[in-house]
């Protein structure tokens, strides 16, 4: 399927396969009125409303758009404009995002925690015109921003719960907005029509602002020409998922939608290819929602995956014998199932065949059913590392689990492992249409494709750090050829520990290691000009709380438990098997417990979860200090030269 | 707009995107495999939800309907009993399990169904008051005067609970059997009886004829025990549909705590009078039913026994379920039939008196024990069994 071509380039640049021609540019306006005109009745979306599941019709999908892109209108939306919204995902999210296309305006997703401080920045940054905040908590915050944020002309508000006594000039809601538009959205037909004339490729179609991790967030501008370029890899036959999309695919859209894969997936693939999206009901429901729609593709990041997994150690942990003397079959098939598969591809060999046959009826279909996991073709683990342990649990559950590589910057279009070509450990091989190369210097991995971002909003300095002259994009990362065409990623540059010995040390393997436990959530090596490596961790509440129960431990709060003794030597047991499996200079010296989780609000964690490394490690100076002090003052332990 | 629809303005709701109720076409590939995706609620509230339920439900049916072609005589008796007896726990369940009324009196409407149906339909040449009629018109009044007789007795019986229902239910129980043996024109008397009405239904006389269609022969006693199923699957729908309806909630928020039910503002009196009422004509259908397979009627034979025989079916088989009480029916009318067969084998088991221990001895101990077992461990009986061991693998892997 895929073709190497480092034979043919001095530089070694592995090429993705080119099965068919290159989709030209498709805008996603046109083909929601392709869609409306073609299959007015059929299911395009659908969310839970008092236990239902309503769907919505392409029909009623355009007719949404349309409206609020008639009321966007009136309120000064043109070209080039922004729109930004802060909402869980939501049919009006989608409404709102192709109203602004209609319009050729752009729409910026804010994150529903975005704490105020960082609402202000993105909204001054962005210069966008209209904020949709999603209820009541998010109107607060608009509201206390909007002041300082000159280019803000108006906040549409979807939920009017607790809303109705707020008296603001420009504070409107979504069917004041639609109403805005005299005699309907239908008299604006015409102007829409005339703007769709003048469209181009180079539109910016939306801006998604990156995490952050170490600095402010930086607005990542993707044309029209690279989104339609993502929702056709995102969608298409030996695409992401391997096998094209279509009407017969049902999809959860969990994640939040200004992360440029569920844009992917829940809007543009949706849109391409006609696949029925279900918005979860919220992130709390989503094991729920999972075990209620089935999703036969699934998208999720390792947190979410690490997430199932620790839910089925707890449940199980408070099974009957029966059930656990079946769970532990089924573990032990499972182990030597992933082990045949690893060793094969990803493919399921005759006696991984056979082993699987013996387990489904007993424990994978079940289980899978439970979880949610049952009708999944084919699912991807990205955004982040994921642990091998962890990949190696749903392999041996006979899931189709691959691990993905992109980024933001090249609209999530690099690398995949797919389903007859995987090696555990890489992100796999480079996708349809695009290209991969190393920087013979430092190894950082650069990717050329369609999906190539045109530059960060209002920076150009930062943009041109990031595109080379001939159009590669530098991610940031460190990578290395495994085999013929399969990358891995070492980890990213800032990253990289260099130990006061000069060592090169990549911690996120190490993390991964740790966080592969169920009871572990956070794990973070510092080292970088230390003389050995350290860890702070911090607990996954559920699992601990639950075996601390079991053990007759005692426990108040978090940082209760944290600080336990037991629990204390349960992390230190894990911290030295983990060090078993690493050289001696990347062997964890000494650890100390995280006392709180760390959060968005509090500065710790971006808004997709990914720790905020350098900020992180100022926080806590006490727990680093006591480390390499040589003093014990917080709890946690010392493991000694040996780990 | 339906009583129940919610106002946009009052969820927050959009009233220019609202989706409320729309429907749209969807391959069979996003429906198939996903049981508990609900798309309307008349799905979600379906008696019989998913493929496998339905397919066994009518493999179900399938066998009660080939039984009277596969068992001989005395076996078709025991099968057409336990349908009449399915129908009394039905309606004892109704009263007492879901609405929490106990009752004693259960075999007094039981009583008064079967003369309601002996008399309008028993022969007019006979001993006793007989009006020959149809028994298409006798089956309805035998549910229609004990139902109307129940309205009259539940004013008092709504004032009174738990043990004092008890006793006042004994009461009626006997004040029944009172006026059944000494009004003669009634019931023959007291040690006497009469006839039970005669079977003619929409004018054909189903004792005159067997008939034959293709390989089955419709014995008589084959096309009444048909009768009988048909009739318990129909009130058994009934009474499944009465339990999920606002009255069956209304029923179970009086049971759960009357005070707390009178405070959400359900009508104690209705409720109770109105499970009264239909429990009442329940029981008098299966005692017209019973007195027809039985062929005579004695006023003894309502009495306290067989009171306690349908409250065993309730008990046993579980309450407040309708399935339970089929099954807790199966339970009570085939353990003696199964137990008299199994005298042939262990010798200290007799039918008479001689031996260690009768039949009839045994069948009451085991009543007695299982009764006693069920109240305190499984309240839910033996449909409760089922139910945990269908959410012992539902659960599977896990135990929740």
């Amino acid at each position: 399927m895929l073709t190497t071509t480092a034979s043919l380039d001095q530089i070694s640049i592995r090429k993705g396969s080119e099965p068919f021609k290159k989709p030209a540019t498709e805008y996603f306006s046109r083909v929601l009125i392709e869609n409306a005109q073609k299959y007015p009745n059929h299911t395009a979306l659908r969310f839970k409303q008092f236990g239902l599941w309503q769907d919505i019709t392409w029909g009623a999908y355009l007719e949404s758009a349309r409206k609020v892109a008639a009321g966007l209108y009136v309120l000064g939306i043109r070209q080039g404009d922004k729109v930004a919204i802060q909402s869980e995902n939501r049919p009006e999210w989608l409404f709102a995002d192709c109203g602004s296309a209609i319009l050729r305006a752009a729409i910026v997703g804010l994150y529903p925690t975005n704490p105020i401080a960082e609402i202000r920045y993105l909204l001054q940054d962005s210069e966008a015109k209209v904020l949709i905040a999603e209820d009541q908590e998010q109107v607060d915050k608009a509201l206390a921003v909007f002041d300082d944020c000159p280019n803000l002309e108006w906040i549409v508000y979807l939920d009017a719960r607790g809303l109705h006594n707020y008296d603001h000039p420009k504070l409107i809601s979504i069917d004041e907005l639609i109403e805005k538009a005299d005699g309907g959205y239908q008299n604006y037909l015409a102007i829409f029509d005339e703007i769709d004339q003048e469209r181009t490729e180079e539109d910016i179609a939306t801006l998604i602002y990156t995490s952050g991790t170490t600095g402010p967030p930086k607005g990542v501008m993707l044309t029209a020409k690279n989104i339609s370029f993502a929702g056709h890899v995102f969608s298409v036959e030996g695409g992401v998922f391997g096998y094209g999309l279509g009407p017969n695919d049902s999809m959860l859209s969990y994640l939040p939608l200004f992360h440029v894969v569920e844009r992917a997936l829940s809007v543009w693939g949706n849109l391409l290819v006609r696949t029925v999206v279900h918005f979860a009901e919220s992130i709390e429901t989503v094991t729920q929602d999972l075990a209620e729609v089935q999703p036969s593709r699934l998208f999720a990041v390792p947190r979410i995956w690490e997430k199932i997994q620790a839910t089925v150690a707890i449940k199980i942990a408070s099974a009957s014998r029966l059930k656990k003397f079946f769970y532990n079959i089924g573990q032990r098939l499972g182990k030597t199932i992933a082990a045949e598969r690893i060793a094969n591809d990803g493919k399921f060999n005759f006696k991984a065949k056979v082993l699987y046959a013996i387990g489904y009826p007993i424990i994978f279909r079940p289980l899978r059913k439970r979880l949610g996991l049952l009708h999944v073709k084919h699912s991807l683990s990205g955004a982040a590392p994921i642990a091998p342990d962890t990949l190696r649990f749903f392999l041996g559950l006979g899931l189709p689990l691959y691990e993905a590589y992109g980024m933001t910057e090249n609209s999530a279009v690099a690398t995949t492992n797919f389903a007859d070509a995987m090696k555990i450990g890489t992100v796999g091989q480079t996708q349809l249409w695009s290209e991969i190369k190393l920087d013979e210097n430092n190894g950082e991995v650069l990717t050329r494709n369609d999906g190539t971002f045109v530059g960060y909003w209002k920076k150009p300095e930062a943009t041109k750090e990031t595109i080379t002259a001939d159009g590669w994009l530098r991610t940031g990362d460190v990578g290395e050829w495994v085999g013929d065409d399969h990358l891995r990623i070492v980890d990213r540059i800032k990253d990289i520990i260099i130990t006061a010995g000069g060592k090169n040390i990549s911690p996120s393997e190490i993390e991964n290691k740790l966080k592969s436990s169920p009871f572990i959530k956070e794990a973070v090596i510092i080292g970088d000009k230390r003389p050995y490596l350290t860890a702070l961790i911090g607990i996954e509440f559920d699992t601990v709380a639950d075996w601390a129960s079991r053990e007759h431990i005692e426990y108040t709060t978090y940082r209760d438990l944290a600080s336990k003794p037991e629990v204390i030597n349960l992390i230190k047991g894990l911290v030295k098997e983990t060090n078993k499996e690493f050289a001696r200079v990347e062997a964890i010296r000494k650890f100390r417990m995280l006392t709180k989780e760390l959060d968005h609000e509090d500065g710790e964690l971006t808004a997709t979860q990914k720790l905020k490394r350098k900020a992180f490690e100022a926080t806590v100076p006490g727990l680093v200090d006591d480390m390499y002090a040589g003093t014990s003052a917080y709890p946690g332990a010392d493991l000694g030269r040996e780990g | 707009m339906s009583e129940f629809e919610i106002k946009p303005g009052l969820t927050g709701a959009s009233k220019q995107l609202n989706f409320e109720n729309s429907k749209g076409v969807v391959r069979s590939a996003i429906k198939r495999g996903r049981p508990t995706l609900y798309t309307s609620y008349e799905t979600s509230m379906q008696m019989v939800n998913t493929n496998t339920k339905k397919v066994w439900l009518g493999l179900l049916i399938l066998f009660a309907l080939s039984l009277p072609f596969t068992s001989s005589g005395g076996w078709l008796h025991a099968f057409t009993l336990l349908t009449i007896y399915a129908i009394a726990g039905i309606g004892l369940n109704l009263l007492m399990g879901y609405a929490g009324q106990i009752s004693l009196g259960h075999a007094f409407f039981m009583g008064l169904g079967a003369y309601t149906a002996a008399v309008v339909a028993g022969d007019p040449a006979r001993n006793a008051l007989g009006f020959g009629l149809d028994l298409a018109i006798a089956l309805p009044l035998a549910a229609i005067i004990p139902g109307i007789v129940g309205l009259i007795v539940a004013p008092l019986a709504t004032r009174v609970r738990g043990l004092y229902l008890a006793v006042l239910t004994l009461g009626l129980l006997f004040i029944g059997e009172q006026v059944f043996k000494t009004w003669s024109g009634l019931s023959g008397g007291a040690g006497n009886g009469r006839y039970s009405a005669q079977r003619i239904l929409f004018g054909i006389d189903l004792n005159a004829n067997t008939y034959a269609v293709g390989p089955f022969i419709f014995t008589p006693e084959v096309v009444y025990y048909l009768i009988c199923l048909t009739l318990l699957i129909a009130l058994a729908i009934l009474a499944k549909n009465i339990a999920r309806s606002k009255v069956g909630r209304a029923f179970a928020a009086v049971r759960d705590r009357d005070i707390a039910a009178e405070v959400m503002g359900v009508n104690l009196y209705k409720t109770k009078t109105l499970a009264f009422a239909l429990s009442s004509a329940y029981a008098g259908i299966a005692g017209a039913l019973l007195s027809i397979l039985i062929g005579t009627i004695t006023p003894e034979q309502w009495n306290l026994f067989m009171s306690i025989d349908i409250l065993a079916i309730v008990v046993i088989g579980g309450v407040a379920t309708i399935s339970g009480s089929i099954i807790g029916a199966a339970f009570v009318v085939l353990l003696p039939v199964i137990l008299r067969e199994l005298t042939q084998f262990i010798p200290w088991l007799s039918v008479s008196s001689g031996g260690l221990i009768n039949v009839f001895q045994l069948q009451t101990i085991l009543f007695g024990t299982l009764i006693v077992v069920f109240v305190t461990i499984e309240s839910r009986g033996l449909f409760g069994l089922w139910i945990r061991i269908r959410n012992y693998f539902k659960a599977w892997p896990f135990s929740y």
